[in-house]
């Protein structure tokens, strides 16, 4: 028996899809919470929801029941008053207006027994009638009524308006006679009256409107995160479970390449995860159906059947691209991990993480379009905008972006499982040893990618942290988040005891050809922030964020009030000091290692601009910094220095500063303030023949 | 036939030095030979089969399998070898039946094929009453003889068996032995590593002794039996301080 030298392509990964499947469906813990949990969630979630908007509503209901109203009166007119009373009663029994209590009792008493009354709750209010309140009545006076309460039982507020509907009525009555009195027409009164045709608009008891996007968002959330969970033991199971078995080894043996074994993997995990997602939306639609029933009658869902039909199918799309990432996404996490243990626990975190991401897509203010191409939040606003009834033209564009940057995600992290599953040190290193974190490690060159992301989440917690407390003074703010920023960077550095020559490039750029680098790097930095406003103003307009607004108002009053050196440091100088050592020196160390391949190396810069554009925390200002910190990336490895990237981040920020100090009318402040409208001509062209000639010579001087 | 040439191999430890797991390793194993590798724990046995398996990559040196590279020709290896470890497992919740016909599939035998092989090697390796029960339910012997069977399902031309004894009883360790005895016979070069070398030295025709990643010693059954004290003497004799090459 012979086998063939060469496999069809997509043979192995069919094989290996199969197998890895059969062996997921085989398991009981996948199966349970794949296919049991969504089932049996949801209904529990509905029958509390519903439960407890019934007791809400009942509440609201007990709440708005009108009661009763006994009033005591005392005085000389009591007794005509009280007979006032009754009449007022039998007008308004037919149509009784708003707030009118269940039953009226008006008994006149003598002043002692009225306050015995109030005291011992017989009576909510007392009030006296003195002599002639019945014919000021009749007449054309006004009668004061005092409405004595009991400080032992004060009166409810429902009982109060209770009390003034009477009194409104009294007085309407009253105003009645009077007009009757005077020989006028009632007309006289009621110059306009409406009425409602083709039944009355009142007979909802309540609406759902404001309650159903709420619970609409919270349910999109939920099937984020159970869709996401639907890869959860599939993907330990996938690589970090086989290692654990022994049975990785058998498969690395097979001829398949890493590339077609963990895209096998992928396709098993993203199949099981699509089940979840089925069943999640099944759940979904059999507990809605549920919950009609559970409702009280008159219910009004304000929901249209066609905008719920087209927007459950954009959901449902929508979620296939947020499955593959959710599988691919496991799948990369645990490809590092040596056992099951080890990969549950990066997961979980990872897990909660995605959760996050999902969940912001319903904070307030949170824009669906800006959202689109950002995996789990794009896809929770894609529907939840299908469900507010958006165009359908939006619509399709949106979901179409949201499938292609799903698309690269997964090719992206598929990208980064292959690697890890080809990496020897992490396929044959044995579990981690406890307590290593606490060992110090040996001195090295240059930090690991592990110290890297860690680095990465510790500062970008920090500085999260410190928003919070930091002072909106931008001359305060400034240092302290670039504090936050290099501060944990020095004492890890202290800690690894790496070499800060080579982690952070602190050497001449381009040995003898230091001036190209040094030169380049300040005209591609001045050039990519004039060409960087344009293309986004060009391509969001003027509008920003109310806090995109807020920080440019700050800059320009910083740029204005204070002297330019300051600004010149905060703005400029610390910036590109401290966030270059930090991203393009210990991030772009970490992930690009010592004498990175080119795919590496790609991925290391691509993975640093990312965190460089996630740290500066306003989504409008991503795309933009993302580019720059690609550049500022490419720059560093071409020459191996830093030197070139801090230039060119100081002349990228200083260029506001430049504008502004040099426009005595008025016209670079409205460019620093991101205002285009009165660019000159030549600038654009200008910025871009700087910024092409800074590239070409940073390119000139790159790293033999 | 399997072949190393100079091969090494080099690891960077936590504390920064180089460890040189394997140094310059050269050796060769024709068909129809079964040869054994003989060395204490760590001193680069297995290091060398990965090497072989393609596991690992070679700092330096090269091997060749049946003919193909394993720097230059990966895959070609791995259509051409049977690795089998004492690491090396079975998926817990497939039947050996379709773990068999798993790893035929990725070999590119066609389904025709594959309906003869698998009934034919499960019978060989005894596993036919319990084609049909799931891997984490049988003996360790039994999932020892399901590893073997995926490490031959596509009818390699070279074995390489790092400690493929370990954990099976006297009985179970016989049968394997036994088998692998007959697959020499049908002229395949095998390579095998155990640390009992009672279980080998009158079934190997020859040895290698390997010691601080590099060969020591190596010589033929006879030669390996006129030393000393044997196989075990000779073993000594090189591994221990002192010992001349």
């Amino acid at each position: 028996m012979t086998a063939p030298n060469t496999l069809p392509w997509g043979r192995a990964v069919r094989v290996i899809a199969r197998r890895d499947l059969l062996e997921f469906v085989r398991d009981r813990r996948t199966l349970f919470v794949t296919l049991l949990m969504p089932m049996a969630m949801y209904p529990v979630l509905a029958l509390a929801s519903t439960l407890g908007l019934r007791t809400a509503l009942s509440d609201q209901e007990a709440r708005q029941a009108p009661r009763l109203l006994a009033i005591a009166l005392s005085g000389p007119d009591a007794e005509p008053l009280a007979i006032r009373l009754e009449q007022v009663v039998a007008t308004v029994a037919d149509q009784p207006p708003a707030d009118w209590p269940a039953q009226l009792t008006a008994e006149p008493v003598p002043a002692r027994a009225a306050q015995q009354q109030l005291d011992d709750g017989t009576a909510d209010v007392w009030i006296d009638a003195p002599a002639g309140t019945v014919a000021a009545l009749d007449g054309r006076g006004t009668v004061p009524l005092e409405a004595r309460v009991s400080a032992l039982r004060p009166i409810d507020t429902r009982r109060q308006r209770h009390l003034l509907a009477v009194v409104r009525a009294l007085a309407e009555d009253a105003r009645r006679q009077r007009i009757e009195a005077a020989g006028l027409p009632p007309s006289v009164l009621e110059p306009v009256v409406l009425a409602f045709a083709g039944g009355s608009p009142f007979e909802s008891v309540a609406s759902m409107e404001g309650i159903l996007p709420t619970a609409a968002g919270g349910v999109l959330v939920l099937l984020a995160l159970l869709t996401a969970t639907g890869a959860f033991y599939p993907a330990i199971d996938a690589l970090a479970g086989e290692k654990e078995r022994g049975t990785i080894e058998t498969l690395l043996l097979a001829p398949a390449t890493a590339g077609e074994i963990v895209t096998g993997k992928f396709l098993a995990i993203w199949g099981v995860t699509l089940a979840s997602l089925l069943v999640n939306a099944l759940s979904i639609c059999l507990t809605s159906l549920v919950l009609l029933r559970f409702l009280p009658a008159g219910i009004d869902l304000g929901v249209d059947a066609a905008c719920l039909t087209s927007a459950a199918l954009v959901t449902l799309v929508g979620y296939l691209g947020l499955a593959a990432v959710a599988a691919a996404t496991c799948l990369a996490v645990t490809s590092g991990a040596r056992s099951g243990k080890e990969a549950q626990n990066t997961l979980t975190p990872v897990i909660l993480l995605v959760s996050g991401l999902a969940g912001s897509a319903l904070l307030p203010g949170a824009d669906g379009g800006a959202l689109a191409a950002i995996p789990f939040a794009g896809q929770v606003a894609l529907a939840r905008d299908a469900l507010a009834g958006a165009a359908t033209s939006v619509l399709v564009f949106r979901l179409a972006l949201s499938l292609g940057a799903a698309a690269a995600a997964t090719w992206l992290l598929l990208r980064g499982a292959a690697a890890a599953l080809g990496d020897e040190e992490l396929l044959f290193r044995g579990p981690d040893v406890a307590g290593s974190l606490l060992t110090r490690p040996a001195p090295r060159s240059r930090p690991t990618p592990m110290q890297g992301f860690a680095a990465a989440l510790v500062a970008f917690a920090a500085l999260w942290y410190v928003q919070g407390i930091a002072p909106t003074d931008l001359a305060l703010a400034v240092p302290i988040q670039q504090a936050a920023l290099v501060l944990p960077l020095i004492a890890v550095v202290l800690w690894q005891r790496v070499d800060p020559v080579t982690t952070f490039g602190l050497t001449a750029p381009g040995g003898h050809r230091w001036p190209r680098a040094v030169v380049g790097g300040v005209f591609a930095g001045a050039g990519l922030f004039i060409l960087g406003a344009t293309a986004t103003l060009a391509l969001r307009g003027t509008h920003l964020s109310p806090a995109a607004r807020d920080l440019a108002e700050r800059i320009m009053g910083l740029l204005l009030d204070r002297p330019w050196w300051l600004s010149g440091l905060l703005i400029a100088l610390l910036p590109a000091i401290c966030e270059e050592l930090f991203f393009r020196g210990w991030l772009l160390a970490a992930f690009a290692g010592e004498r990175p391949s080119r795919r590496r190396a790609v991925a290391a810069v691509l993975l640093q601009a990312a965190a460089f554009a996630g740290f500066h925390l306003l989504p409008e200002r991503m795309p933009q910094t993302f580019l720059l910190g690609v550049v500022l990336g490419w720059m560093t490895l071409a020459t191996g220095s830093l030197v070139p990237a801090v230039l060119a981040h100081l002349a990228h920020n200083a260029v506001p500063l430049v504008l502004v100090a040099l426009a005595a009318d008025g016209h670079g402040q409205r460019l620093a303030a991101g205002d285009t409208t009165t660019l000159p001509g030549w600038l654009v062209p200008a910025a871009a023949g700087a910024a092409i000639a800074g590239l070409a010579l940073v390119h000139a001087a790159r790293r033999q | 036939m399997i072949e190393a040439a100079g091969l090494s191999k080099h690891f960077r430890a936590a504390d920064g030095t180089v460890v040189k797991a394997v140094d310059g390793v050269s050796f060769v194993v024709a068909p129809g030979e079964m040869v054994g590798l003989l060395g204490a724990n760590g001193v680069g046995k297995t290091t060398t089969m990965r090497l072989l398996a393609t596991l690992l990559k070679p700092t330096a040196g090269t091997a060749r399998i049946a003919g193909c590279d394993v720097l230059a020709d990966p895959l070609g290896v791995r259509r051409r070898l049977g690795y089998l470890s004492a690491t090396t497992g079975v998926p817990d919740r497939l039947t050996p039946q379709e773990v068999l016909e798993s790893f035929g599939r990725l070999h590119g035998l066609e389904p025709a094929a594959l309906t003869d092989r698998v009934p034919a090697l499960l019978d060989a390796l005894g596993l036919t009453s319990c084609a049909a029960r799931p891997c984490g339910r049988l003996s360790t012997g039994q999932r020892q003889r399901v590893s073997l069977g995926r490490a031959l399902i596509h009818d390699p031309p070279a074995l390489v068996l790092d400690e493929p004894t370990s954990g099976l009883d006297i009985v179970g360790a016989r049968d394997l032995l036994d088998l692998l005895e007959r697959l020499r016979g049908e002229g395949r070069s095998i390579l095998i590593s155990t640390h009992r070398l009672h279980e080998i030295e009158r079934r190997c025709d020859r040895f290698l002794i390997i010691h601080a990643g590099r060969i020591v010693a190596a010589g033929s059954r006879a030669e390996m039996a006129a030393a000393p004290g044997g196989l075990e003497g000779a073993f000594f004799a090189a591994v221990e301080p002192g010992a001349e090459l």
